[in-house]
């Protein structure tokens, strides 16, 4: 256990956990866009910034990404001290001249009270905020279909050389979590179509609800070991035959 | 002590009251109830099988998920998901033999049982006890 103060609260902290876990387990909210707790953390939204500073470090202090700087013993956080605040609205201006559009954008700016940008909007805007939660969960899904590419504002999330790519299995867990909802996914006629490539959704065996793809099953029978015959029927008809199994071992 | 849920199919009388229950256990934000997490079967012939999550001891759906996001709860024996973490890529759902997972719907989180966190409504409800939340 380690003993730090966030915004003059003394709280104590779990060895190796960051400034953000301990915070939001003690219900100190901090903004943060590239959180999740799914994948490691990366310091990538800015947002997170906290000031931190030591009693040893004689008035010295500092601004760090709340979500990387792990706890250590006699920490002095503040979450919304004028510099904090100064780094969060800069940060968000630049963001809602990436984003002029996105309502998560313009709610979060619009609660430090900026309602447009200082900077000159993006001529096509753009959902994404590159905060890479797609690219790190397709990452850990083992997946690396995509991932950020560019340099400066050419920069965006995609799959290698903008090609279509036969690392996607189409499961659409980079779509799912998208906190701005930037990637489009569409199904139609038990077609799925993300990052360029049509996939086809396997129907239930008994009731046709389509629900996973070919390369989804294909990709955990591989990792996991699963049997492909065990993808052939969705959720609620496999309920049922598991009901129709259980009423003939029960003794009446 | 250790709990477990005892499911007596001979007693049901399909009355669904444990959906019911369940789903008024687990409201969703803006909408009221949630997705229930028991489902009754009626077989034909007054045979009534209540299904819910066996929370197995080797589950085929933490095997599945690729981030750790169904850890079990050894104080109530459930494997519970973490919502923060889960990243709704529904490996969990056809990995169930049972299909006692539930996709909840667009961008949330997988539901399933999690024994109400030590006091299931299911069984506290059912008027027949054929749920029943016993120590082992």
């Amino acid at each position: 256990m380690v003993n730090i103060k966030i915004d003059g609260k003394r709280i104590r902290a779990q060895d190796g956990e960051t400034i953000l876990e301990a915070a939001s387990r003690h219900g100190i909210e901090i903004p943060a866009l590239c959180h999740h707790e799914a994948v490691e953390p990366w310091g990538g939204c800015r947002l997170c910034m906290v000031e931190i500073t030591k009693k040893a470090w004689e008035g010295w202090s500092r601004l760090v990404t709340s979500c990387l700087y792990p706890v250590e013993e006699g920490l002095e956080v503040e979450t919304a001290s004028e510099r904090v605040m100064a780094s969060r609205r800069e940060t968000l201006d630049l963001l809602l001249a990436r984003c002029p559009e996105t309502p998560k954008v313009r709610d979060l700016a619009a609660e430090y009270g900026i309602e447009e940008t200082s900077y000159r909007p993006r001529e096509e805007p753009d959902d994404c905020i590159l905060c890479g939660i797609c690219t790190r969960i397709c990452a850990s899904l083992g997946h690396h279909a995509i991932v950020l590419t560019g340099r400066g504002p050419a920069k965006k999330v995609d799959t290698p050389f903008n090609e279509p790519t036969d690392a996607c299995v189409g499961c659409g867990a980079c779509a799912q979590n998208c906190p701005t909802l930037a990637i489009p996914m569409r199904e139609m006629n038990g077609m799925r179509t993300i990052w360029g490539r049509t996939f086809k959704l396997i129907p239930c065996e008994s009731c046709g609800r389509t629900f996973i793809t070919e390369e989804q099953v294909q990709h955990l029978c591989e990792t996991e070991g699963f049997s492909p015959d065990s993808f052939n029927k969705c959720d609620a008809c496999r309920r049922k035959e598991a009901a129709a199994t259980f009423s003939t071992i029960v003794k009446w | 002590m250790k709990y477990r849920m005892r499911v007596t199919p001979q007693r049901c009388i399909g009355c669904r009251t444990c959906e019911l229950a369940c789903a008024f256990s687990h409201p969703v934000e803006g909408v009221g109830i949630g997705q229930s997490r028991v489902s009754t079967f009626d077989m034909g012939d007054d045979v009534f099988i209540p299904l819910l999550c066996l929370q197995c001891e080797d589950p085929a759906c933490v095997k599945a998920c690729p981030v750790e996001a169904l850890v079990r709860n050894e104080e109530t024996g459930a494997v519970e998901v973490v919502e923060e973490r889960c990243i709704k890529c529904l490996a969990c759902v056809p990995a169930c033999p049972f299909g006692n997972m539930y996709p909840a719907g667009l961008r949330e989180p997988v539901v399933k049982c999690d024994l109400c966190k030590g006091q299931p409504k299911c069984a506290l409800f059912c008027p027949t006890r054929a749920l029943e939340y016993l120590p082992v």
